[in-house]
Formats: structure tokens, C-alpha cells, sequence
């Protein structure tokens, strides 16, 4: 029998339980350190597939600033973490954006969109934009 | 010009002062923002994480600017960007310069603070060594990265694990940078557990505790650092020394608040909070100027941030509005195992929100008395990078006399 035994830290919430489980070829024997059900889905879903936000950049023309914030709007399989900032990395965007705009579907075949997280006017680099309301 | 509030500052402090000022009766409000666009520090925090408790939506910093910002745009406040304040007077006029204007003067009936910090650079903490370029604080490697698309560097050394400084670990490593380390000095990080696991833990990014840079080497860049293990004195031990080689330091040892403003209105400062002397509206002692944020005091959430300048807004809005003030104060102060308390003063107006950083870190079951009331709050735990939030309702506070004092004890 294949025993192997695995350390988490819990971020559901900011108590942070750590949590040890142990598995017996592939199999979860026993999972301890959580003080709620909820940390033991988290660990559940860490041995099966680690999701994450992936929050980046995007370069972009015509704006003032040289880089577009974006984000998943989901989370992704943690393994694809990489591959959607390759992917993202060829990738220059024209000014006007409006913030929640759709950049890209199915990232890396993620399943997950790629969204605007700011509104990027179009402008100048370095003009000096109305500075009065 | 005039004003009945003027807000300094548009971070997310400023941005809901503003707000509730409004809201709360001020006609005449006033935002002033020294950059060239609104949201300070929001807008090249481009994680996740911001506003969970405030909307119950999982934001990141530029969204959650751009919530703000879009509530701003649909009042009638005024802002102006590009606008430096360069003094503020004990009867809260304010001085600014903008490239329009050039100085000019706002009379206003009252003041917020909201300018936030710096970051406490190489100078602050005293790193031996030569002067090559290659060293930075997070914060602007973070402004680098994000907003104008340079990668600071390739092989990464950060120093302190700051909030900050882990969220650009990670950050870099997404990036195609090498992050060899993080070195804490303290015997425990210094950012959120959550941060520690997401940022570092998920990438294999070592974190190195009780252990600091004691020497920074390269000519023109940056070619290494030594780091030593600390005793418990935080002194380093000798022949515990370790070359690193690597091409960039990052900083993320500390937050200092912006205080020439404050300190230029004659606004008693803490030397615990290194902010302004604050009471439970948000004012501080010099009427009608109120602070907020981080200005007042480092805080670990935006939902914290956000929560002193609704109270900030809406009482500086309060005092705008009245026309008589009256003014009853009893100081709150820090007792057992408590290394921050935020407020300092009680004015008997609202209810008490204390934030309180312990001084120990406490994993077992605790009790945080307030006395002289006869009040306790239970807590599973308590660590000094995870500040605590305790609300004290005002009818319980009316009758007091003595000081407030806060101790944390194990149950």
C-alpha cells in the first residue's frame, strides 16, 4: 500500500486551519486540522483539481498607461496558471475599454473569460488630460 | 475657494469620505488628488481580494476604484487632479498647486485626511553595503509591473513579508521572474495567512523567518545580498551569513503615513500609529480635521479602510453642517498584550470601533476586556499581522468617566 500524507493550509477564511490528510494509494484515509466542513471541501478540491483567480496584465495602445489590469472571471485550474499569461503575452489591446469588457473567451481552452478589471481611456501618453470638474 | 468638506487624497479612504460627505448633507464637497487620475493605490493593486466584507464581492483594487469612482461621477462633487496639497492650517485652510491654478487657497469648514503612506525605503532600515541600482520598494516595482509593463528585474530577493511584498512574489513569478526568496526578520510573516499560502506556497516560493539582508553587494546593479539568521533580539548572528545572488532586492518592510500635513495643522501624532491622535469620529484634536485610512493607522483590508472613511465622511460632514460643537473626550489606551489601538480618543458621539494588533501572537482561545465596562469579545486567536475588530455600541459608553483600556488575556 502507497501511503502519503499532505499539508494544507485552509484560506476560506482568515483563521487559516492547518490541515493534514492522508491518503492510501490515491485514496483520502483521513483528513484532520479543520475546524468546519468547509475546510474540508477546500481540501477536497485542492487533491482534485487547485482552482485560482488569475488576476494580470495586458499591454495596450493609445492609453495613457502602458498595461491593461484583467482578470479571470472565474477560477482556473491552478496547472493552467501559465499558459493563460503565455497566451496573454502576445496579446495588444487598443484603447477605448471599458471596465467588465470581454477581452478574451475560453482562455487556454479554460473555460474562463479574460475580463477588463478598469475603464482605459483613449489618450495621449503623457498629455496632461482635463484636471477640473 | 471654498468648501464645506475638502477630502485630501483618492485611495479608497478618500473615495468614501467623499462619498459620505455627501451623503450626509454637505453640499459643497471638495476632492483633491495629487496624480492625474482618481483611485491612488487601487489602481496598481491588481489582485483579487478587495471589498469581500464591505459588497460581499471578491474585487480587485482597480474594480473596486472604478465602483467608486463611477459613485463619485454620478454626484455633483468636484475634484482636481493634478493637485498637490502643500500646506494645511489649524483653521482648516487648505493650500494646494496644480498646473492650471497654480496656488491657491480652499477655505473649508472641514478637513479629510486620507494621503495614505509611503513606504519605508533602503534609508529606513539601514542595509549595508554598496548603492547599485536594482533596489526597490514592492510598491514601486508593484507601479512598474502593472501600470507601465517593465519587469523590475530577473533573479528576485524580497526582504520583509509585508502584504505587499508577497503579493509581488507571486506577481513576479507570473511574470517570468525567479523569486529565490522572502526573508522576514520577525519569528512570524508579517502579511496575511491567506497571501502566504496563495502567493508563495502555490509558486514554491521559500519563506525564510527570523532572517534578514545584512548586506547588499554589485557596482552598478545589483549582484547579491547577504543574509544572516536573527537572534531574539533580531540582532544578526555571526557566521550565520549566506551569499544570494541575484539581481533585484525588493522592500517590504513597513508603511509609513504621510504626516507633513498633519503635522503642519498641529495635529498631535501617536508614536504608536506614527497617524494622527484619532477619536472615534475620526477626528483628531484640531476641530473640523478628520483622518482616515491608513494615514490614521496601517490597516490589513480596503473593508477597514473604507469603514473609517464612511465614519471620517460623514462626520466631517456633521461638523460642516452644525453650528455648535461641543466636545467631551476620554482617551482609550492599550493595556496587556496590546501593540496597537486605533482610535486613541473617545468623544462620545458614535459607537466605538476599536482595531486592535496584538503584541504576541495568542493560538488558543482569548478574551479582549474593555474595561471600565464590564464587556468582553471572544477570539479563537489572535496574531499581530491580522488586526481585530471590535465594535463597543455607544449607549454602553455614555456614562464613563475613567479612560478606556483595552487588554487581550488567555481564556
Amino acid at each position: 500500500m502507497d501511503v502519503e500524507k499532505k499539508h494544507f493550509t485552509c484560506v476560506i477564511c482568515p483563521i487559516g486551519c492547518e490541515i493534514d490528510v492522508e491518503l492510501h494509494d490515491s485514496n483520502v484515509v483521513s483528513i484532520e486540522g479543520s475546524k468546519c466542513a468547509k475546510g474540508k471541501e477546500f481540501v477536497s478540491q485542492e487533491l482534485k483539481e487547485p482552482m485560482r483567480i488569475l488576476t494580470t496584465t495586458i499591454r495596450v495602445k493609445g492609453a495613457k498607461w502602458a498595461m491593461l489590469p484583467v482578470r479571470t472571471d472565474k477560477p482556473i485550474p491552478k496547472r493552467l496558471l501559465f499558459s493563460v499569461i503565455e497566451e496573454l503575452a502576445g496579446i495588444e489591446l487598443q484603447a477605448p475599454i471599458k471596465v467588465s469588457d470581454l477581452i478574451i473567451t475560453d482562455i487556454a481552452g479554460t473555460g474562463a473569460n479574460i475580463v477588463a478589471t478598469r475603464n482605459m481611456k483613449r489618450e495621449n501618453k503623457g498629455k496632461l488630460v482635463q484636471i477640473e470638474r | 475657494m471654498e468648501a464645506d468638506v475638502t477630502v485630501i487624497g483618492s485611495g479608497p479612504a478618500g473615495l468614501v469620505a467623499v462619498l459620505h460627505a455627501y451623503e450626509n448633507g454637505a453640499k459643497n464637497v471638495l476632492l483633491l488628488e495629487r496624480e492625474e487620475e482618481l483611485g491612488g493605490i487601487l489602481k496598481q493593486c491588481i489582485h483579487n481580494g478587495f471589498g469581500l466584507e464591505q459588497f460581499k464581492i471578491d474585487y480587485t483594487g482597480p474594480e473596486y476604484a472604478e465602483r467608486l469612482i463611477e459613485e463619485i461621477e454620478n454626484t455633483d462633487v468636484r475634484y482636481l487632479l493634478n493637485t498637490m496639497v502643500i500646506a494645511l492650517s489649524p483653521d482648516r485652510t487648505v493650500t494646494a498647486v496644480n498646473p492650471d491654478k497654480g496656488v491657491f487657497k480652499v477655505k473649508s469648514k472641514s478637513v479629510v485626511l486620507a494621503m495614505g503612506c509611503r513606504e519605508r525605503p533602503r534609508g529606513g532600515i539601514n542595509i549595508p553595503g554598496t548603492r547599485p541600482a536594482g533596489v526597490y520598494t514592492a510598491g514601486v516595482a508593484q507601479r512598474f509591473v502593472n501600470i507601465d509593463g517593465y519587469l523590475p528585474g530577473k533573479e528576485i530577493v524580497v526582504l520583509g513579508s509585508g502584504d505587499i511584498g508577497l503579493i509581488m512574489a507571486r506577481r513576479l513569478t507570473l511574470e517570468g521572474a525567479q523569486v529565490k526568496g522572502v526573508y522576514e526578520i520577525m519569528d512570524y510573516p508579517g502579511g496575511l495567512k491567506r497571501n502566504i499560502v496563495q502567493c508563495l506556497n502555490d509558486f514554491n516560493i521559500p519563506l525564510h523567518l527570523s532572517q534578514t539582508v545584512t548586506e547588499i553587494r554589485g557596482n552598478e546593479r545589483v549582484e547579491g545580498v547577504v543574509v544572516s539568521r536573527v537572534d531574539e533580539k533580531m540582532q544578526p548572528i555571526e557566521g550565520s551569513e549566506q551569499f544570494i545572488a541575484c539581481d533585484t532586492l525588493l522592500l517590504s518592510v513597513g508603511l509609513i503615513p504621510e504626516n507633513e500635513l498633519s503635522k503642519g495643522a498641529g495635529i498631535e501624532l501617536s508614536p504608536i500609529t506614527n497617524g494622527p491622535v484619532t477619536a472615534e469620529t475620526m477626528e483628531t484634536v484640531v476641530p473640523g480635521i478628520f483622518s482616515c485610512g491608513n494615514v490614521s493607522t496601517v490597516f490589513d483590508l480596503v473593508d477597514y479602510v473604507a469603514e473609517t472613511g464612511m465614519t471620517a465622511g460623514r462626520n466631517a460632514a456633521r461638523f460642516a453642517t452644525a453650528s455648535k460643537q461641543e466636545r467631551k473626550s476620554i482617551e482609550v489606551i492599550a493595556g496587556e498584550n496590546v501593540r496597537m489601538l486605533f482610535p486613541q480618543r473617545y468623544f462620545f458621539k458614535d459607537d466605538l470601533v476599536l482595531f486592535i494588533r496584538c503584541a504576541k501572537p495568542i493560538e488558543r482561545p482569548l478574551r479582549i476586556d474593555v474595561s471600565p465596562l464590564d464587556m468582553q469579545f471572544k477570539k479563537l486567536y489572535a496574531r499581530p499581522n491580522e488586526m481585530i475588530r471590535v465594535k463597543v455600541p455607544k449607549d454602553r459608553l455614555r456614562e464613563i468617566t475613567e479612560p478606556i483600556e483595552v487588554n487581550i488575556t488567555e481564556r
